[in-house]
């Protein structure tokens, strides 16, 4: 029943977009642009001994309009259909020890569906004013200089496999102003049941030199679940908000050529223990075009030793409620282009704290104009209870993109 | 009286050949610094990789500049893969950033990122940001002249700065004495000051807002064999561009 309002509610929300870009005073037809582009996609991975794959075709339709010449309409929806494996039951993959406690009966709560959906991913309008833009609407949101990890972001979880994949979009109202050349402010609030209970965001970002340097405050509702609690009046887990309010920073630059950067947040919370993320990265390209990057992330949020992983810890990662559970990780990435069509790659990431890793050869290909092909395989090789240990199963993908 | 007029005009031959014959390296690469690098220029040029595999790779983007190349504004039209996204540079390229409409992120590039390759074309970043680089980054010694693709042309030698980190140990340029266009480019090795990475072809020098102007160029890459070429559809000269362009709001709009 649910998925049914769902697919209505969307299909609505299609309509309505679609209506609002028609009546928009746009001055000429040429003003709206209509592009996008479909995505293919196909995981397989061998876990616990068994095969397993899952498909996946993604159409993301952009629409972009120009009113006036101060005020622009930017949209997407989002279709994307699953075959395969399409229900995941998490606690098939994570160590037996820690999920010994859950009741058979419960066991059917932990599966992770991979539904069909439809949905309006972005939808904004921006005024761009004489001294500022104001955009109103679902949009991306980007904080921070990080390249898998984004301390400053409370809004986005990377995946550390794929960390440049875009981010869902956020219901925001933003306020950017440019201040001089380099500099500026940006606010942004979320709307909810209340002010106490909506997200708010200030920043102010300026540059010196070969350095640009950012200062972030923002307040949030963090919605943690309790994956052992059981709440019979919504029919799914108990959750904890609680209020965060994070102060950070960023900086971005060139030091003797290299690429470097910096962010750092400090997390007070208002029952749990309060915490911080820091990272710090490098990039270089070489004469001869070899790229490599190397980023350093730590979370007091996650644990020194992996013995003291929780079930909750676990489920709170797999559902993105927080970004890790391993204290202290390294990403590194080497790429290089072995023709002018095709680059190859290598990435790794180790978490220090729990002394597993995984493996990640790349390649990656501009097949024609508009379309690109992205081939991985992904090899983890920790023990079994570690953050990447080697039960969660090796496998791959291939990502194809048209763009039209 | 027409014994006069023919004196003055064979002298006014020989002053200008005798002025052109005086200009040493340095004074030759001014000039040609600053016919290329004007109050700002605004154009927009289709750029078409051919590729190792022979297939065409074709780009249409807009570009501006001002403080005569000191900052640098590029903005892709098509194809859609790239559509939206767009490069600012500041400070002849010392400072990049890249805009990515999908994400709406702007992220910085550290001075390495120069050496990358614009969209995997012949030309990287350096190429074609580093608006002053003929004169701060290198010295010019001036060679004998020679006759190149159908013009005379002087010939320079101009080797790499010791403080300078660009992409080239040297180049050998042709320069169109009659208007400085720089006609052919030799672009050689970083460390093997013998070995050419790739040469630069300009043609069809068109005359745009009483500027010599170069409406198509073809970078040769000598290494992996491919080529790229660039017309010129639309160019301006010296309009009015505001600062607000060149800022991280110019970028994202």
């Amino acid at each position: 029943m649910n998925s049914i309002k769902r697919f209505i509610f969307s299909n609505i929300l299609i309509l309505c977009t679609v209506y609002l870009c028609s009546i928009l005073p746009v001055k000429s037809q040429d003003q709206v642009d209509l592009f996008g582009y479909f995505e293919p996609q196909y995981m397989g991975a061998v876990i616990q001994g068994d095969y397993i794959q899952l498909q996946s075709n993604k159409l993301r339709i952009d629409i972009e309009a120009s009113a006036f010449d101060k005020v622009t309409f930017g949209a997407n929806f989002d279709f994307i259909t699953y075959h395969g494996k399409t229900q995941w039951n998490i606690l098939d993959y994570l160590p037996e020890d820690i999920t010994s406690a859950i009741p058979e009966e419960f066991r059917s709560y932990y599966v992770l569906p991979f539904e069909n959906r439809i949905f309006l991913d972005n939808a904004y309008l921006k005024f761009a004013l004489k001294h500022a833009d104001i955009t109103v609407g679902r949009q991306q949101i980007s904080l921070g200089t990080g390249y898998v990890w984004n301390p400053t972001d409370l809004f986005n979880t990377k995946d550390v496999l794929d960390p440049t994949y875009e981010q869902p979009g956020h219901n925001a109202i933003r306020l950017d102003i440019p201040i001089g050349s380099r500099s500026g402010l940006t606010a942004l609030y979320t709307v909810s049941d209340e002010w106490e209970g909506s997200d708010k965001l200030i920043q102010c970002k300026s540059g010196v030199s070969r350095f640009d340097f950012t200062i972030t405050a923002a307040e949030k509702i963090w919605t943690f679940h309790d994956f052992m609690q059981f709440d019979t009046i919504t029919s799914y887990f108990l959750t904890n908000p609680e209020k965060r309010q994070m102060l950070g920073g960023s900086i971005a630059g060139d030091l003797f050529g290299i690429g470097v950067w910096t962010e750092y947040a400090y997390n007070w919370m208002e029952y749990s223990e309060d915490f911080y993320e820091l990272i710090a990265g490098i990039d270089y390209t070489f004469d001869f075009q070899t790229y490599f990057l190397i980023e350093y992330y730590r979370n007091t949020l996650g644990r020194k030793d992996h013995h003291k992983y929780t079930f909750n810890d676990w489920m709170r990662f797999v559902a993105a409620e927080q970004k890790t559970i391993c204290r202290d990780q390294i990403y590194g990435i080497i790429q290089h282009p072995v023709t002018d069509l095709i680059f190859l790659g290598f990435s790794g990431i180790y978490c220090i704290s729990d002394n597993s890793y995984a493996l990640v050869p790349m390649l990656s290909s501009s097949v024609t104009n508009n379309v690109e092909l992205l081939v991985y395989l992904n090899f983890y090789l920790g023990k079994e209870g570690t953050f990447y240990a080697s039960n969660l199963g090796n496998g791959g993908m291939i990502r194809a993109r048209i763009y039209f | 009286m027409k014994t006069q007029f023919i004196m003055i005009v064979i002298s006014g031959i020989m002053m200008s050949t005798l002025n052109g014959q005086n200009l040493d390296g340095g004074q030759i690469i001014n000039k040609v610094n600053d016919l290329i690098n004007q109050e700002t220029i605004y154009g927009k040029s289709e750029m078409t990789i051919i590729t190792t595999s022979g297939n065409p790779r074709t780009f249409l983007y807009e570009s501006w500049s001002k403080n005569y190349g000191e900052k640098n504004l590029i903005k892709y039209l098509s194809p859609a893969r790239v559509k939206g996204q767009a490069t600012l540079m500041l400070n002849h390229a010392d400072d990049i950033w890249v805009y990515f409409p999908r994400t709406q992120r702007v992220r910085k590039l550290a001075t390495h990122a120069k050496k990358q390759k614009m969209e995997g074309s012949d030309f990287s970043y350096e190429d074609m940001g580093s608006g002053d680089a003929f004169i701060k980054d290198f010295a010019a010694k001036r060679l004998k002249d020679e006759r190149k693709e159908g013009y005379d042309c002087y010939k320079l030698e101009m080797i790499r700065k010791p403080d300078s980190d660009l992409s080239y140990s040297r180049m050998i340029m042709w320069v169109v004495k009659e208007n400085f266009v720089p006609l052919v480019i030799d672009y050689y090795d970083k460390d093997d000051p013998d070995l050419i990475l790739k040469t630069l072809v300009q043609s069809d020098i068109k005359v745009i807002d009483g500027i010599p102007t170069s409406m198509n160029m073809v970078m040769y890459n000598k290494q992996d064999n491919t080529h790229t070429s660039m017309s010129m559809q639309e160019i301006k000269y010296n309009i009015p561009l505001k600062d607000e362009m060149f800022t991280e709001r110019g970028l994202k709009k």
